[in-house]
């Protein structure tokens, strides 16, 4: 019952942040400062992978749209890794699968930011 | 109203760490019924964000109360009951700052009502009390 956040930065300004466990109202913080840390680097084109994610919730849901606005705002971009269906449903329950650019793995997002 | 086959009740501490208490409570309940997985995961989120929602209205009190959560078990339903204490004051001042703020809040309402089959707020100004009910049917 816990949240491990792993960054790395596969390419120049690009950053991954992986992320295992539970991402709620107790360690969504944790998400938040690593993402806050990253755009203050200057790296302003984050991945966030929740493949390994087990339970998200809204306080998660919004610290990652919190990210993204400000990811723009530095005329970067936050994009999404997610290949579970469970997490996906909440995505798209909520509406936010038109917000976010979701990708199936990291190769594919890497892609995308290229 | 016919009385339920059994009752669970839990009551938390008003702190984002003992949240994931609540969700595993609930989890033992509901995979003790008839839900699938996927239903059982519904009930697991719904009641984290009941009770998250309960924890952005207290945000900053020192010594906010606790919160009661009773599951009531039917061969055909589950009830889950989220009840805080929390004053009127300060539920009409949510906080903006932070992680939490009252977009979390609405994605929290929005994800509820989805994710259960009935959802109803009460208010008990008389005794102080705030509740979320949540039903969740059995499939037939």
């Amino acid at each position: 019952m816990n949240l491990r956040v792993e960054t790395t930065t596969p390419r120049e300004n690009v950053a991954v942040v992986a992320l295992t466990g539970e991402v709620d109202v107790y360690t969504s913080p944790r998400l938040k400062q690593e993402i806050v840390d990253l755009l203050n680097q200057g790296l302003t084109r984050i991945v966030v992978d929740t493949t390994k994610v087990e339970y998200l919730d809204s306080t998660g849901l919004g610290v990652l749209i919190g990210g993204l606005k400000r990811a723009r705002e530095r005329d970067g971009d936050l994009r999404l890794i997610c290949d579970s269906p469970r997490i996906l449903r909440i995505f798209e329950i909520t509406g936010l699968t038109k917000i976010f650019d979701i990708h199936r793995s990291e190769a594919e997002a890497l892609e995308a930011l290229k | 109203m016919s009385q339920p086959e059994a009752i669970v009740e839990l009551s938390i501490p008003s702190r984002p760490e003992y949240v994931g208490v609540a969700r595993l409570a609930i989890l033992g309940v509901a995979s003790r019924m008839r839900f699938s997985y996927d239903e059982v995961e519904d009930i697991r989120l719904a009641v984290g964000e009941a009770c998250t929602s309960v924890l952005d209205r207290v945000e900053g009190q020192a010594e906010a109360p606790p919160i009661e959560i009773r599951c009531l078990i039917d061969p055909g339903k589950l009830t889950v009951e989220v009840t805080d204490r929390v004053s009127a004051d300060a539920r009409a001042a949510p906080d903006a700052s932070g992680g939490g703020g009252p977009d979390d809040v609405q994605l929290g309402g929005v994800l509820i009502r989805i994710l259960m089959d009935e959802v109803t707020a009460d208010d008990n100004g008389g005794a102080g009390t705030h509740t979320i009910r949540m039903v969740k049917y059995v499939a037939r």
